[in-house]
């Protein structure tokens, strides 16, 4: 006790200070949590909304809906919606890691226009997510897209113009624009580890005879791996979240993606605001907020070493 | 000391701060309780109205219009607030379950059942026969007014969106097309645009019909005609149950799918939305789209005001009626009411703007910015209308109106629909393997499942 009243008494400014961050915090993040947690418990629908959250409470009701009751019409699309979240999620973080390292690598090199490259490669990352999803939804299109005109037109790739914005290659569409829009910050971020590197450990690694492949496995890798593991936490929960690209994408949210162009966000966003079945929708997003923790307690016991190394 | 008083401030300013912003909101509510105290002419009234981008200037537009009862209501002054689609249904709710929202607010027709049912709207149904009774509607429109078989009215017809032919005259004559005998029956409009398609146009190939498929926000609406015209409909007549599976509704589905099986819709097109197959139109890709009033309105805007009016088919266009089905002619009424909100302070003020709105003068001069139709049938007399040849198609397209059940679920039960009729869609354009008719019966029967499940549940 005496210790908490002296460590308080030192550190008065900075509670304080802290204080209205707390406040605020507890407000604007925790209230509505809490408040998401409960109603996930409750019917709350059309016929209930107005009673909030005094809804007649069911329990666990909404979280068997989604996972277990054949006849429910949430079940079927959520799957869809999980299995596109994991294909999505893995394709854009796996993709956009080996694109930013390599163009790291690129841009580490001296080279005449290095400036100009570096600013070019960053613009991406300044489009909103928005205007990504509405740029690239002309770009996709079947008939008139540059994209179906490059493939096929110019560079006689594909025989035939495929559609991208429906059908089973939606999930192309939504991946690709994803990449473009997220390996700049990658990049940067590895780039700016790449150059604390010393060039000592490469010497080394030469009169050792290590080859180019080995450079990266054993020295290259092993110092990004901080860099690496915070990039792999961002771009994973920034994909699971993600909800912009597709909603652009697809007549600004108001059509339905397809059963290979719905996100999990996507899904409860229509479930709980079209449908106005809020107490599922809560359902969905808590379980999508177990399963990111999870992902998050997994990831920690993957780089914890790394994250403390320095 | 100065950084110890320097804290105390910044602490006491955050708090403050955090305190009026609930304390505004607190006193709104309150409010509520002296709502029906009648004000005087000379008590200040800010009304509060709630409206969606109806025109290109929405909110101007509208107060244009009300101008008249502005001025001659000095004490009133209104407030609008552009809620965009996308946003509305959230906002919307949002003010139901707060308390704390607009005076007056624009719904979607097909809202109206699904809100009323929450009891966020005031009662309008004494006031009806002040409005000048049900029949001065078109009852198509007025149908959406409240529950179904409630006997309650919660909201009042304000404009009208429907749909028409808009057909090339240039296209039609070369091909020796008779235009009414075309648009007479589902068979002579089959014909017809069989025998445009792919005709040599100014050098150019021209296909016979534009329509969009599953990525726009009207993928329900395009359907309901083509349903009713068979003989189909969405629920049985106790509304208990889906039918839109039936072989009737099937078969109307069939035609309007058919039209992009057969090769007379572009396959690229089904990818787009409503407004580029109107664009494509205009620049003379197809000989036929459906769409409403506004495009009438958009082709004789010039192109610096963002109309069409110099394009090749806004010099060679006329409207025509849907051709008539098995069953009969139909066509889909959807648009908007207006209602008052039940948390509103200012009832009486907002009621006399809702009255002022749903006046012959009003209902003309909002549906010349809006480019909608009028909900009131004295307004579809006026010149505006009568004089103007394609929008006298409209007229006549009116008297065939018909709406969406209105029930509160109905809001549910198209999103259900929007999902299936979406993956007909791409069914129909074959990106999921060869097509058959067996598919768009599973997509229906599957819908038609998921809708008896939310009819149960809203028991």
């Amino acid at each position: 006790m005496d210790y908490l009243k002296q460590n308080f008494k030192k550190n008065k400014l900075a509670y304080i200070l802290i204080l209205p961050a707390i406040v605020a915090m507890l407000m604007i993040h925790f209230i509505p949590m809490a408040e998401g947690l409960y109603i996930s418990l409750l019917k709350l629908n059309q016929y209930t909304l107005l009673k909030f959250l005094h809804a007649p409470f069911i329990g666990l009701e909404n979280f068997y809906t989604i996972l277990f009751d054949p006849s429910s019409t949430l079940r079927i699309g959520f799957m869809d919606a999980v299995r596109n979240t994991i294909i999505y999620t893995i394709a854009t973080n796996l993709s956009v890691l080996i694109i930013g390292l390599w163009l790291a690598h690129v841009l580490k090199q001296q080279f005449i226009g290095r400036g100009i490259a570096r600013t070019l490669l960053l613009l991406p990352w300044v489009v909103p997510s928005y205007v990504v999803g509405l740029l690239w939804g002309f770009m996709w299109r079947q008939d008139s897209g540059i994209i179906n005109k490059i493939l096929v037109d110019y560079l006689h790739i594909l025989p035939n113009k495929p559609f991208w914005l429906i059908g089973p290659n939606v999930i192309i569409a939504i991946i690709i624009p994803t990449i473009w829009r997220s390996f700049p910050m990658t990049m940067i971020m590895l780039l700016a580890a790449l150059q604390t590197i010393s060039d000592d450990y490469y010497e080394a690694a030469e009169i050792d005879g290590a080859t180019g492949w080995q450079k990266l496995i054993y020295v290259t890798l092993p110092f990004l791996k901080p860099v690496i593991g915070t990039l792999i936490l961002f771009g994973m929960i920034g994909s699971i979240y993600s909800y912009n690209i597709v909603a652009m994408m697809f007549g600004n949210g108001a059509g339905y993606p397809g059963d290979w162009g719905d996100l999990v966000m996507t899904n409860i966003s229509r479930n709980s605001f079209n449908m106005w079945q809020f107490g599922t929708g809560a359902a969905a997003s808590v379980m999508l907020m177990i399963g990111v923790l999870a992902l998050t307690g997994i990831w920690y016991k993957v780089f914890k070493d790394s994250l403390t190394m320095q | 000391m100065y950084k110890k008083i320097l804290v105390v401030l910044l602490v006491l300013m955050l708090a403050l701060g955090s305190l009026t912003g609930c304390g505004s909101s607190s006193t709104q509510t309150n409010g509520g309780s002296n709502n029906q105290s009648k004000s005087t002419s000379s008590e200040k009234v800010t009304l509060q109205v709630w409206i969606m981008p109806n025109s290109a200037q929405s909110a101007s537009d509208f107060l244009n219009v009300v101008k008249p009862f502005t001025d001659a209501n000095q004490n009133i002054k209104i407030k609008v607030t552009v809620l965009d689609w996308g946003s509305a249904w959230t906002k919307i709710t949002t003010a139901a379950t707060s308390g704390v929202g607009p005076d007056v607010l624009q719904l979607g027709t097909t809202w109206v059942p699904a809100i009323a049912s929450m009891g966020a709207l005031e009662d309008l149904t004494d006031k009806v026969s002040d409005l000048g009774g049900a029949s001065a509607f078109l009852p198509a429109a007025w149908n959406s007014t409240g529950i179904k078989d409630s006997g309650k009215t919660s909201a009042v017809p304000w404009f009208v969106d429907t749909r028409g032919i808009f057909y090339r005259t240039d296209v039609f004559e070369k091909a020796g097309i008779d235009p009414k005998q075309a648009f007479a029956t589902w068979d002579s409009f089959l014909d017809a645009a069989k025998k445009i398609n792919n005709m040599d146009i100014n050098g150019q190939k021209i296909a016979a019909i534009g329509l969009p498929g599953k990525n726009d926000w009207n993928v329900v609406h395009n359907f309901a005609s083509w349903i009713w015209g068979a003989g189909g409909d969405y629920l049985s007549p106790d509304d208990q149950h889906a039918v839109f599976n039936s072989q009737a509704a099937l078969k109307g589905i069939d035609f309007y799918t058919g039209l992009a099986l057969q090769g007379l819709v572009p396959k690229a097109v089904l990818e787009k939305n409503s407004t580029d197959v109107e664009n494509l139109f205009a620049k003379g890709q197809f000989a036929m789209i459906f769409s409403g009033p506004w495009l009438v309105k958009n082709f004789s805007t010039p192109a610096d005001k963002g109309g069409l009016s110099d394009t090749i088919a806004a010099k060679n266009y006329a409207v025509a009626n849907l051709p008539e089905g098995p069953a009969g002619r139909f066509s889909f009424f959807g648009g908007s009411d207006l209602a008052i909100f039940k948390a509103s302070t200012h009832k009486t003020e907002a009621y006399n703007l809702i009255k002022y709105l749903v006046t012959k003068e009003a209902q003309v001069n909002y549906a010349k910015v809006s480019g909608m139709l009028p909900a009131l049938k004295e307004a579809l007399d006026d010149p505006y209308i009568t004089s103007d040849p394609h929008m006298a198609v409209f007229k006549e397209i009116a008297q065939y109106g018909r709406s969406y059940p209105a029930v509160p679920a109905w809001g549910q039960i198209e999103n259900i629909l929007l999902t299936h009729l979406g993956n007909v869609w791409d069914d129909v354009s074959g990106v999921k393997g060869p097509f058959n008719e067996n598919m768009i019966v599973d997509e229906m029967n599957k819908a038609a499942e998921e809708v008896d499940g939310v009819l149960q549940q809203s028991k």
